[in-house]
């Protein structure tokens, strides 16, 4: 077993070296493929994530002017209660919203500046759970009807359906490029091991003559298949080590609200799927090329 | 049907093959008191026929016993038969009818995965040398146990042995571009007997050398033989074939034609 493997393994090398612009070619093809694998992961566990967050938050937040009276939010909050697609209705303070707020900063890293004007700038509101989306118009108008009380009306059920629109196109046309790109990357693997299979035509000849058996001819080359797709791999995963950074600023930046990064689960997902990926379309590759022109 | 029996397998093979199974554990020399007993047959063929998908036929009704040890000449015109002949005892290719045994294996129940252990048990030189030219002598006779998975401290002294044998332990660092055309040879030799094959065949050795070095590849193939390998050499040279006076089979159209000690050989 050790000779088998390491006899595999050096004429696996061997064979990289011996067509250096094939070798290439395969090895970059195969990296750019794995870099739009890696994109797409990220972007849509950021959408995910994003996603999530807004899911998880209310449907319907109304905030409330300053100084309206308990009892008048109390009644808006019956008639609330008393609609039949209402889920839920919380009533969150002045300081358990700067609270809550404080600590979305702190989990961002972040620090409150209000702490420094001695005064709460944070509106009491309504938070309203909804059983039917559709219900919003109805909700609004309840809300709006007393008057003075309701500063504002935000709705989350309209960014969250954007949200999960854009994630659907962007999976759907990722997954057809990568598919699209996948495939390529399987032909050239293919082309590149049929190079290296006719390249050693005698060799293969003589190795079968002399009593070699099927492993020994065809694992070499198999070998070289998973060589090729580790190589794009770990340079793939060289070159997101290196943009990991400026990616992260770029993704705080455009959803800054949004706890979207390069965080580690996400990490080991992007090394364990790109090394999947690479090794698998090298080493099928490979095989199939194997299978196509060492049938005897 | 013609049935081609060595003189020492006489009497122990009969027109029906039933003996085969039988002949393939049997073994002996001539006995003391001359009665021949029979030597265990490296190749037997019974029957042989192989017809190609294009309807050619190759070889017709062969029946061929080469006992352990012999050495025989296959000669016959281009087209006659012999290269289908070595691919059957190689398992290149399967009879279309018939029976062909090769060192005790039965070719036709052989399973797929025991032909590499059949072929360990054969060496094979080629007319063209077939060496890998990015090797070394050393290396290219090396690659033949590399293989197969030979250990490493069994690779090293079986390649010095087989290059002693051939004589070219002082070239064992040159590549194949830098030998002549009877050291690469001697090479491909060197390569065929390294794992210490029961049977060695030569596909035209000399096809491609001078009358000197050609009679220089002959000599080592007979010393090969009296070390006891059996070899088959398939050749057009006429000269060699009369001169030494070994057994010679002749096909012609696929079919053996003549079989006989030191035979005449036709000028095909």
């Amino acid at each position: 077993m050790v000779h088998f493997l390491a006899f595999s393994l050096r004429r696996a090398a061997e064979g990289l070296w011996r067509h250096p612009v094939t070798s290439i070619a395969a090895v970059l093809t195969m990296v750019l493929m794995l870099l739009m694998v890696a994109g797409l992961l990220i972007v849509l566990s950021g959408l995910q994530a994003g996603l999530r967050f807004v899911e998880e938050k209310v449907e319907v937040q109304a905030t409330l002017n300053e100084g309206v009276s308990r009892e008048l939010v109390g009644a808006l909050e019956a008639d609330l209660r008393a609609l039949p697609q209402v889920a839920s209705v919380t009533y969150v303070s002045k300081e358990q919203a700067r609270e809550d707020f404080r600590a979305f900063l702190r989990s961002q890293g972040k620090e409150d500046l209000s702490e420094y004007t001695g005064t709460n700038p944070y509106p009491a509101n309504l938070s309203i759970r909804l059983r039917d989306p559709d219900a919003f118009g109805q909700v609004a108008e309840t809300l709006r009807r007393p008057r003075g009380v309701v500063r504002e009306i935000y709705e989350r059920q309209q960014l969250a359906e954007s949200i999960s629109t854009i994630a659907d196109v962007i999976r759907t046309v990722g997954f057809v490029v990568v598919a699209v790109v996948g495939l390529i990357v399987l032909l050239i693997v293919i082309n590149t091991i049929r190079m290296a299979v006719m390249a050693r035509a005698q060799e293969i000849e003589i190795m079968r003559l002399v009593g070699a058996s099927d492993a020994f001819i065809r694992w070499p080359f198999i070998f070289e298949g998973l060589l090729v797709g580790l190589l794009g791999a770990l340079i793939t995963l060289a070159l997101l080590a290196l943009g990991s950074q400026p990616i992260g600023q770029l993704t705080f930046l455009i959803a800054s609200r949004v706890p979207v990064g390069f965080n580690q689960q996400l990490a080991q997902q992007v090394v364990a799927i790109v090394l999947a990926s690479g090794l698998g379309l090298g080493g099928l590759g490979a095989y199939i090329s194997v299978r196509t022109y060492l049938t005897r | 049907m013609s049935l081609s029996v060595d003189r020492a397998s006489e009497g122990a093979t009969d027109r029906s093959g039933a003996a085969l199974p039988r002949l393939r554990g049997a073994r002996g020399r001539a006995g003391r008191d001359g009665a021949l007993t029979i030597r265990r047959p490296s190749v037997a063929l019974q029957d042989v026929s192989k017809v190609y998908p294009n309807g050619r036929h190759a070889l017709v009704d062969v029946d061929l016993i080469i006992p352990e040890g012999d050495f025989v000449f296959l000669v016959g015109p281009s087209g006659a038969g012999k290269s289908t002949l070595i691919k059957l005892l190689v398992r290149d290719e399967l009879p279309t009818t018939g029976l062909v045994f090769v060192a005790g294996h039965d070719l036709s129940r052989l399973k797929r995965g025991k032909v590499p252990h059949l072929r360990r048990e054969i060496g094979i030189v080629f007319q063209d040398f077939r060496l890998l030219a990015s090797r070394t002598v050393r290396e290219n006779v090396a690659f033949a146990l590399e293989v197969i998975g030979a250990p490493r401290r069994q690779i090293g002294p079986a390649v010095e042995r087989a290059l002693a044998i051939v004589g070219l332990t002082e070239q064992a660092g040159q590549r194949p571009s830098q030998l002549s055309g009877g050291e690469q040879q001697r090479t491909g030799i060197a390569r065929a007997i390294v794992h210490q094959p029961r049977i060695l065949i030569a596909d035209e050795p000399t096809g491609n050398l001078d009358p000197l070095t050609s009679w220089e590849i002959i000599q080592l193939l007979l010393r090969i033989n009296e070390m006891g390998t059996t070899v088959l050499m398939a050749t057009h040279n006429a000269e060699v074939v009369t001169a030494l006076r070994k057994r010679v089979v002749a096909l012609e159209d696929g079919r053996v034609v003549r079989d006989e000690v030191g035979g005449y050989h036709r000028e095909y």
